[in-house]
């Protein structure tokens, strides 16, 4: 416990479903673990957002309708057909009802064993799948707070995804449509940070390029720029002629240009 | 008579200068997103509804009377030279008032989300929303947000951004920028919060811990990007100017 890190103990940390001892022991290794206290703040982070997420709410009417269709089920649940209990079939009946049982009990042990059996078999499995399925979650959440309405959630999933070690074409895609797309100056300018740590992808410089071309802020514009000069991308150098020669390019970001366009070679 | 054709000359004069309030009830909205090439101040009040008071400099021609104003992009609906109609989850409202038209107040309820976008010349001022805040001014505005609490995203193209936050949202990043203008924030002393300062060619200065040599009282950190935690580390918040100096100071 000692050197070994607590992240896979963060959830059950924060949920307290841990044991007196464990949660002593998680305790005592994030005060000594930046790593694992970062870990914790960011799941933290990523579980209130969860949170926060706005609940869509049915109408008042949806909900009042949904009580009487309830109301309407439970009357018609009410016309149970009776049974039907032929006269001198009792003791036929009767035995029949305990090879029932019989078979009942034995059903309901076979299945426990059964049961037992699948569970140890597939336990290690599941561990694995809920991995993966954690690392899916993540995704899932970070693609859907890129969508949100509210600018301040999308840079939040575009933060998210430069703290992942690794992406995949999807995720990346997302965040280029950010940069492009964005309606938003700052989830623009977040977007380019976020993909100038994930250049050595095609895609992504693809995706400057074509940024470089349709930018129309300054700001974003010269943060591009830097990108790929920093990257030595010569495809860059046409289209910042092409800034130049435009009337409509602030004059700092010319200023830039110039300078900046020598140190590509 | 002659009296009561003063009072109302009077009358008609003083809603000229002061346009009665519209009103605008705020059900099932989320954002409410303002545009503006005028003046545009965006205040808090304690009713849940939206409350327009429209302002102008000059008095509203005689001539108009019977008459609506008409915008690039509506025409009144308001009586007070707005055009306020609901798009889905949105309410929109634009001031159809020319640039230099009269400062406009709007009131909304405190955690309303509001989106203000200025398209003009014009300056942008919002005080004590707990909501969040997009603020964006397309030309030449400033953009002045007072009693902040986050989560906000603004941005100038050659305007001056000052935002002072009462205390910080931990839900979720803060982003402020601008191309030509200065950024200046003042944050509560205890703010938890990962800071992201960038300006490519004006200079950043702050007074907060950033753990960099001190040049007495603010310090000049770099004409780059500094990344640094205070207190402990928080909420992300990003300035950043192209060729403005950035100005973090601790709130006294």
């Amino acid at each position: 416990m000692e050197t070994a890190h607590i992240k896979d103990r963060l959830v059950d940390y924060l949920d307290g479903t841990l044991e007196a001892y464990q949660r002593e022991e998680v305790k005592a290794h994030l005060d000594s673990c930046a790593a694992c206290s970062q870990e914790l703040e960011e799941l933290k982070t990523i579980l209130s957002a969860f949170k926060n997420e706005a609940m869509e709410r049915p109408s008042a009417s949806l909900r009042t309708n949904f009580y009487a269709l309830v109301e309407k089920e439970k009357k018609l649940d009410t016309k149970v057909l009776p049974l039907q209990v032929g006269k001198g079939r009792k003791t036929k009946e009767w035995a029949m009802g305990g090879v029932r049982m019989a078979a009942g009990v034995a059903l309901l042990v076979g299945a426990y064993f059964f049961g037992k059996y699948q569970e140890g078999n597939t336990n290690m499995e599941q561990i694995g799948n809920l991995r993966a399925e954690t690392l899916e979650v993540r995704q899932t959440a970070m693609l859907s707070l890129m969508e949100n309405t509210s600018a301040s959630k999308r840079i939040q999933g575009v933060n998210f995804i430069t703290e992942q070690d690794k992406l995949d074409t999807e995720i990346i895609g997302a965040l280029a449509d950010r940069m492009l797309y964005d309606e938003n100056t700052n989830v623009r300018l977040t977007a380019v940070e976020a993909l100038g740590k994930f250049t050595s992808f095609g895609q992504v410089k693809d995706a400057f390029i074509k940024a470089l071309k349709t930018e129309k802020d300054p700001t974003v514009q010269i943060a591009i720029i830097h990108t790929l000069v920093r990257i030595q991308e010569k495809r860059a150098i046409a289209p910042m002629r092409d800034l130049l020669g435009k009337e409509d390019t602030q004059p700092f970001v010319k200023e830039q240009i110039e300078s900046l366009i020598p140190s590509i070679i | 008579m002659k009296r009561s054709i003063a009072f109302l000359t009077v009358f008609v004069l003083s809603t000229g200068l002061w346009a009665q309030g519209y009103t605008h009830s705020l059900d099932g909205i989320k954002w409410v997103k303002i545009e503006s090439k005028s003046d545009i101040v965006v205040k808090t009040h304690s009713k849940s509804q939206l409350l327009i008071k429209g302002k102008t400099t000059d008095p509203i021609p005689e001539k108009a009377k019977g008459l609506r104003l008409v915008g690039d992009d509506g025409t009144d609906n308001t009586e007070v030279g707005f055009y306020v109609f609901k798009d889905g989850n949105d309410l929109i409202i634009r001031n159809l008032r020319k640039m230099d038209g009269g400062s406009s107040e709007i009131y909304l309820p405190s955690n309303q989300n509001i989106s203000v976008n200025s398209k003009g010349l014009n300056d942008i001022e919002i005080t004590g929303f707990s909501g969040e805040i997009e603020a964006s001014a397309e030309v030449t505005g400033n953009i002045t947000i007072l009693e902040a609490t986050g989560p906000i995203t603004a941005n100038s193209n050659t305007g001056n951004i000052s935002v002072t936050f009462n205390k910080v949202n931990q839900a979720a990043p803060i982003s402020i920028s601008t191309a030509t203008g200065e950024v200046d924030i003042t944050l509560p002393t205890d703010t938890p919060a990962d800071l992201s300062l960038q300006s490519t060619m004006g200079e950043i200065y702050t007074n907060f811990d950033l753990s960099v040599p001190d040049k007495n009282g603010l310090k000049a950190v770099s004409t780059q990007k500094i990344n640094g935690a205070i207190n402990k580390g928080g909420v992300k918040i990003n300035l950043n100017s192209a060729t403005g100096n950035i100005y973090l100071r601790k709130k006294q």
